[in-house]
């Protein structure tokens, strides 16, 4: 337990904004005898999914009955009190009145997705990958608006803004993504039926995303169902990295300096989102040689198939 | 890294040297009231050497494993303090991964021995926690969790693990009275152990009844506070039947919160996978566990990570024993009792005992920190 004084509380304030988001009771408890520094009475405490795919720890209002699957809004509470009175505010969970039947979201089969900024070497281990493996992994297309360029590989289904919304409408994008550039909007995407018919035929789908398409297809299948592996380029500072990447970006020929400044910067919160959501990755792995980083991917997917 | 022009250095290759356990001690776990946090580790000590039938100056190292003596015993320091238990004052460092502290040194210790520095190290887990009152026990406990994602809402350990426990019951649909067999079994294998807090059987329903803890859990769910020390002499130099044939660590995040799953814990799978690898043997292989039930629901969690059994079935080992493997025949740490950093080691010592009764090859120790956010298995084998 911290301890209850002005500088963590008010650490634990910049806390309060990102957990102040309406969730789902993943687990409960109730602590019969709160620790020393909390009122003496019990305590319920959940294991919360958030709205935003974090999870949290906090206290559930109220002594009605819960259960896990329910859904939670968040309420501005006292927490405890320290012995010369200081009274730290935390959020706490209130159950919403209706309890929704527990989700058990089926276990459709893995996916595995190569996640990573842009100039590490997403395409080209999935590309290679795609050979080395082929029996077992299968790339699934990239459903985009962006224009296509010269050095495009097959990998890309070109369609409109319009299809893609309609897409979108009809529910058959398991998972898609607004990534900013100045001079288009490009949106990208992964299409349900294109999954599924790799699954059919007794295949790995192998993705490439970056976060939000990443988040959208954790939500989509369920976190266990992606084998997530993060690409990070090498260098041991952010800042180092960030240079590998330009200077990859700017060897490949492909971008115009525009399009790369927009890549670098779309680069530096990739970069972070490795820590921030840390529980999104099972392997993270540093892209030093493609050979390297294409024999790695490939241990983690035999090992997978073996089990 | 590397700057243009330099060479990369290859160390000379060197054998990987067999380590031996060729001596172990330890005191009662249980309420010492009459001894100091010094005294335990020296009794522990004294008995070790005794064992291995060395005199104290053939030890060139000691690792000293504690996780709370700086908080309930106002001592930290304790390298020092051990070594000068010594005559000749070896060279010592202590130790803290939680309640993975003392199988953390042990690991520590084969590291070193394999760094080629040290031939024979001394291996020292203690915790004195009964001379304080509970809360101040439990506060300090929580160390072990993420103080700012799990211990500010209010949890306490039984708290986190009775998260995990409703989330197991839920999707596992695993009953009280299934439950409660765990403890049971437990209990009833103390009985025959002289080093155990309670030696003595406990019947399922009575931990059925016991009062709640922290739902689902109920008292007789968790494993009790204990003072006690264990220690071990490993060498690569004075050789024994016994020999470490993994020894592996692995991480998990530190909070609950940050997991895909509240009912798996991937260190200890991380762990036991790379054992199994590093001694080159199957799970068909092993003849006795001992592992950590620090409540009781952590038992068919650590079954299921380590391999032994398919996820939800844990429970198949206590309704049905395997009759070719035991699991906790010492008690575990809810019979035997539980000084935190002491387990660690004290797991070794109870395989060795184990295998020289039945004469069997391979015994597994698996320790595991906090909610198994950091998790070290053992493999001892046997040379019969």
């Amino acid at each position: 337990m911290p301890p209850n004084t002005p500088a963590v509380l008010a650490r634990a304030k910049k806390n309060r904004d990102r957990r102040s988001q309406a969730g789902t009771i993943v687990s409960y408890t109730t602590v019969r005898h709160p620790p020393a520094g909390f009122a003496p009475q019990p305590r319920r405490i959940a294991v919360i999914a958030l709205a935003d795919g974090t999870q949290t720890i906090g206290v559930v209002t109220g002594d009605e009955v819960i259960a896990i699957g329910q859904t939670v809004l968040p309420r501005l509470r006292l927490n405890r009190v320290s012995h010369d009175g200081l009274r730290g505010y935390d959020i706490a969970y209130e159950p919403v009145a209706t309890v929704r039947e527990p989700l058990q979201t089926p276990f459709p089969g893995y996916i595995l997705a190569l996640t990573g900024p842009s100039g590490v070497g997403k395409s080209s281990i999935n590309l290679l990958l795609a050979t080395v493996l082929s029996d077992q992994v299968a790339p699934v297309p990239i459903v985009t608006t962006r224009e296509p360029k010269a050095h495009d590989g097959t990998e890309y289904r070109y369609v409109t803004t319009e299809e893609f919304q309609s897409l979108r409408e009809q529910g058959q994008l398991a998972t898609w993504a607004d990534i900013p550039s100045q001079d288009e909007r490009r949106l990208y995407g992964y299409v349900v039926s294109d999954i599924e018919a790799i699954w059919q035929s007794g295949k790995i789908p192998s993705v490439v995303t970056e976060m939000h398409l990443l988040q959208g297809l954790a939500q989509h299948y369920g976190r266990r169902s992606i084998l997530s592996c993060g690409l990070l380029p090498p260098g041991r500072s952010r800042r180092k990295m960030l240079s590998t990447l330009l200077h990859r970006l700017r060897h490949r020929g492909r971008d115009t300096e525009q399009s790369i400044r927009d890549r670098v910067r779309n680069a530096e919160a990739d970069l972070r989102f490795f820590a921030d959501r840390a529980d999104l990755f099972d392997h993270l792995i540093v892209n030093e040689h493609l050979d390297g980083a294409v024999e790695q991917v490939k241990g983690i997917v035999l090992e997978l198939v073996k089990a | 890294m590397l700057l243009r022009g330099q060479k990369v250095y290859n160390p000379p290759e060197r054998m990987p040297q067999d380590i031996f356990l060729i001596g172990a001690g330890q005191t009662r776990f249980c309420e010492q009231w009459d001894m100091s946090l010094r005294d335990l580790i020296e009794a522990s000590v004294t008995a070790a050497i005794t064992d291995a039938k060395l005199s104290a100056i053939d030890i060139d190292m000691v690792i000293v494993a504690n996780m709370i003596g700086d908080a309930v015993a106002d001592q930290a320091h304790l390298g020092a303090l051990a070594a000068s238990l010594l005559p000749h004052r070896p060279p010592a460092l202590r130790v803290e991964a939680a309640c993975a502290s003392g199988s953390v040194a042990v690991h520590t210790a084969c590291s070193l021995l394999r760094s080629g520095d040290v031939e024979t190290v001394l291996v020292v887990g203690a915790e004195k926690m009964t001379d304080v009152p509970n809360e101040v026990v439990s506060r300090a406990l929580m160390g072990a969790s993420d103080a700012e994602k799990d211990a500010a809402a209010g949890l306490t350990f039984p708290g986190i693990f009775g998260l995990v426990a409703q989330r197991y019951q839920h999707d596992y649909d695993l009953t009280r009275e299934q439950l409660s067999l765990v403890s049971a079994q437990h209990h009833q294998h103390a009985v025959t152990n002289p080093n155990a807090q309670f030696q003595k059987a406990i019947p399922a329903e009575m931990i059925s009844e016991s009062p709640l803890v922290a739902d689902p859990l109920r008292l007789l769910d968790c494993s009790p506070i204990s003072d006690g020390a264990a220690a071990c002499i490993l060498s690569v130099k004075h050789r024994s039947p016994f020999r470490i044939a993994a020894s592996q660590l692995s991480t998990d995040t530190l909070s609950l919160a940050d997991r895909p799953t509240l009912t798996s814990f991937s260190a200890t799978k991380e762990a036991a996978q790379k054992a199994f690898r590093e001694a080159d043997i199957t799970r068909d292989d092993i003849s006795h566990i001992e592992l950590h039930d620090c409540f009781s629901i952590a038992a068919l969690i650590s079954l299921e990570d380590l391999g032994f059994a398919e996820p939800g079935n844990g429970i198949s080992f206590y309704e049905q024993p395997d009759p070719n493997l035991t699991i906790n025949q010492s008690g575990g740490l809810k019979a035997c009792g539980h000084p935190v950093a002491a387990t660690g080691v004290k797991q070794l010592i109870d395989l060795r005992r184990e295998l020289r009764a039945s004469g069997e090859q391979f015994g597994l120790a698996h320790n595991f920190g906090g909610a198994g956010a950091t998790c070290c298995v053992h493999l001892l084998e046997h040379a019969a």
